[in-house]
Order: C-alpha cells, then sequence, then structure tokens
C-alpha cells in the first residue's frame, strides 16, 4: 500500500496521508482501517492527554471519546487536512471541556498521590537507590507542575510541539491560530519553562 | 547571521535546542553563538527544558483500553440498527425482493381471478303457489271421497261395543 495515496476531488488533486486514506475506507465501512488507525495513534492520543490534564484515567476516557468520535464522523469524514490535525483538533478541544469544566482531579491532589505512575526499572544489576528514585519523582513533579502552570493553550502548543514533533503550520492549525500566533505562543511558554525550569541543568 | 535574539527571530533558537534544523542552518547558529553570549545562555536553558521534558515518561496505558472502546463502539449503534442487524442481508436486497413480491402476487391475482359464475335463477314463486295449489286440491278431493264414502255406510254398520 502506498504511503500517500493522491486522489481527484471535485477537479483538484489532493495528496490524502495514508490515515486519511485509512479513514476514507473506515468511511466506505472497512473495520480493520479503523484498527489500524486506532493501533497506530493511540499512544500519542493518551499521551497528549495524560500531559494535557496530568490524570491517567481521565486521559484514557478522554482518549476514548476520541476515538469514538472519529468512529462517529466516519461517514461525514472529509479529508480537508491531514488526519492527524483532525485527531489532534478533537483531542485538545475534549482536554480543554476537561480542563474548563474541572472534570479531572485537582493537580494538587493527583501530584500527591501520582508516583506510582512513574515506571520503575526492573534491571536488578542497575536499579536505582531510594535516594535517585526520590530525587528522579521530585524532578517529574517539578515538570509536570511546571507545563501545569502553562494557560491550557500554551501547554497544547508546547505538547504538540516537542512529543508530537508537529510543525508551526500543523499546531496552528489544531488550534485554530495563525503561524505566527503559535510562534508567540511557545515563545512565552518555553520563556516560562525556562525559568521555572533552568535549575536543573 | 543577526543576532537572532536581537531579530525577535527566536523560533531559530528553540528549533536548534530541538535539533530540529536542517545542517546548514545549524553550522549558522553555531558560529553565531561563538560570539554572542546570550543566544548562547537562552539555547542552553532551551536544551535543559527540552531534556526535562523528555524525561517526563506516561503512564502505562490500560490493557483493555481498546476492548472498553470497542464495548462503547457497540454500544453507540442504535437500538433499532442493533435490531434490524440480523435483517440486514435481507434488506441489502430488499429492492429486488419487493419488486419480485409484487410481480408474483399481481401474477396470481391475474392467473387465479375466480371465473364467472351464472347466478341461479331464482325459483319461480308462480311453481311454488302451483304446488301448493295440487297439494290442496288433493286434499279437498280426498275430504269429498270420504264424505261420499260416509253417507253410503248405513248407521246400524257401526261396530258393537
Amino acid at each position: 500500500m502506498s504511503e500517500r495515496v493522491t486522489k481527484d476531488m471535485g477537479g483538484l488533486a489532493a495528496t490524502l496521508d495514508f490515515d486519511a486514506e485509512l479513514m476514507l475506507r473506515v468511511k466506505e465501512g472497512d473495520g480493520a482501517s479503523f484498527t489500524i488507525l486506532l493501533e497506530k495513534h493511540r499512544l500519542p492520543v493518551i499521551h497528549f492527554l495524560y500531559r494535557m490534564v496530568q490524570n491517567q484515567a481521565v486521559a484514557e476516557e478522554l482518549a476514548q471519546e476520541v476515538f469514538l468520535r472519529v468512529y462517529r464522523s466516519r461517514e461525514s469524514y472529509e479529508p480537508t487536512a491531514k488526519f492527524t490535525t483532525w485527531l489532534f483538533r478533537i483531542a485538545t478541544h475534549l482536554a480543554l471541556n476537561s480542563l474548563r469544566d474541572g472534570k479531572h482531579r485537582r493537580l494538587e491532589e493527583h501530584l500527591d498521590d501520582d508516583s506510582s505512575e512513574t515506571p520503575v526499572r526492573q534491571v536488578s544489576d542497575q536499579r536505582p537507590t531510594v535516594e535517585q528514585r526520590m530525587l528522579h519523582q521530585s524532578r517529574m513533579e517539578e515538570i509536570r507542575r511546571a507545563v501545569a502552570t502553562l494557560p491550557e493553550k500554551q501547554r497544547a502548543a508546547v505538547l504538540m510541539h516537542k512529543y508530537d514533533e508537529m510543525e508551526y503550520s500543523q499546531i496552528a492549525k489544531v488550534l485554530n491560530c495563525s503561524e505566527s500566533a503559535i510562534k508567540s505562543l511557545l515563545f512565552r511558554a518555553y520563556e516560562t519553562l525556562r525559568a521555572r525550569l533552568a535549575h536543573m541543568a | 547571521m543577526n543576532c537572532p535574539l536581537e531579530a525577535g527571530n527566536e523560533g531559530i533558537l528553540l528549533d536548534y535546542a530541538a535539533g530540529k534544523l536542517k545542517a546548514d542552518a545549524r553550522a549558522q547558529v553555531d558560529r553565531h553563538m561563538e560570539s554572542c553570549s546570550a543566544c548562547n545562555q537562552f539555547a542552553g536553558a532551551q536544551q535543559t527544558v527540552w531534556q526535562a521534558l523528555d524525561n517526563w515518561e506516561p503512564a502505562e496505558v490500560s490493557m483493555d483500553f481498546d476492548r472498553r472502546l470497542y464495548a462503547r463502539i457497540e454500544q453507540d449503534v442504535s437500538w433499532w440498527a442493533r435490531l434490524m442487524r440480523p435483517l440486514n442481508p435481507l434488506f441489502r436486497h430488499s429492492v429486488p425482493i419487493a419488486a419480485t413480491a409484487g410481480v408474483i402476487v399481481m401474477a396470481g391475482l391475474l392467473l387465479n381471478r375466480p371465473a364467472a359464475v351464472p347466478v341461479a335463477p331464482l325459483p319461480q314463486s308462480a311453481q311454488v303457489e302451483s304446488l301448493q295449489a295440487d297439494q290442496l286440491q288433493s286434499a279437498l278431493d280426498d275430504m269429498e271421497m270420504l264424505r261420499q264414502f260416509n253417507q253410503l255406510v248405513p248407521d246400524n254398520a257401526a261396530p258393537k261395543m
């Protein structure tokens, strides 16, 4: 199967990414294509949502809603943008609504008992000492707090820029802003993070 | 190269710290930073942020994430669609089936049309009346014959008790 497929849509040749092609197959009733999309994007979406709301249970619940909406929208889907742009627009919309509605636990409550979520290395000869683990957890909390202090749109922009390696233009489409606005948003966000995390150098 | 910070082009330093610059652009920034402490400091702080974020590992995803999702998708299917699902193969061919059924019904109606049944003539009332008159006449004749017979028989002919 080719990585990119060219289709003629209303006389205009548009290049579809592979994901959009899969989504068009879902639209035609191919459930297997939905499974492929889920396999491919499950982790990026859940991780993005987890870093947005900083609560794993809420993140998974929101991710379920994201994929449910993707499935529900299959019949009206039109590949007018990259599939991931559409996917992350849904995810960001749900995350921002969740944060504004206060459906997630308060960050402070979460951070107090969230240490168990940090994976622990299982290699016996390299197992970190208690002090190292405490230091690692402390740093993780600092990073989470630093990101949590960012305004919601700045946070979403940083996460998409850093972890999903999106271009400014794509982040702009997800957040429905101009590209210059996204650059400004990211600059302010990183400025805040540089100030809060400078001591980790 | 102009100083990115003075030119308001901090984006290039963000990309530099993120390792997103192409080789030639990266080399230009490297050369600039040899003589610009402000950019050097900016890029260093940004790389610290980048490395800190690299260490932020997300939690494990639940094993049953997909199962729960597909269960929700299944629930999302309307009760009507679920009810009609067994009949879907039929409905898929409903138009030809309906057309065929229509033709069969019409053909059946035409072929099995009941033949014109001749209406049985109603019994003529005159015949009934004629029949009753015959019976009456016969009864009257019988009575007359009995009367004449009684006149012929003498009174002492009655049986003695």
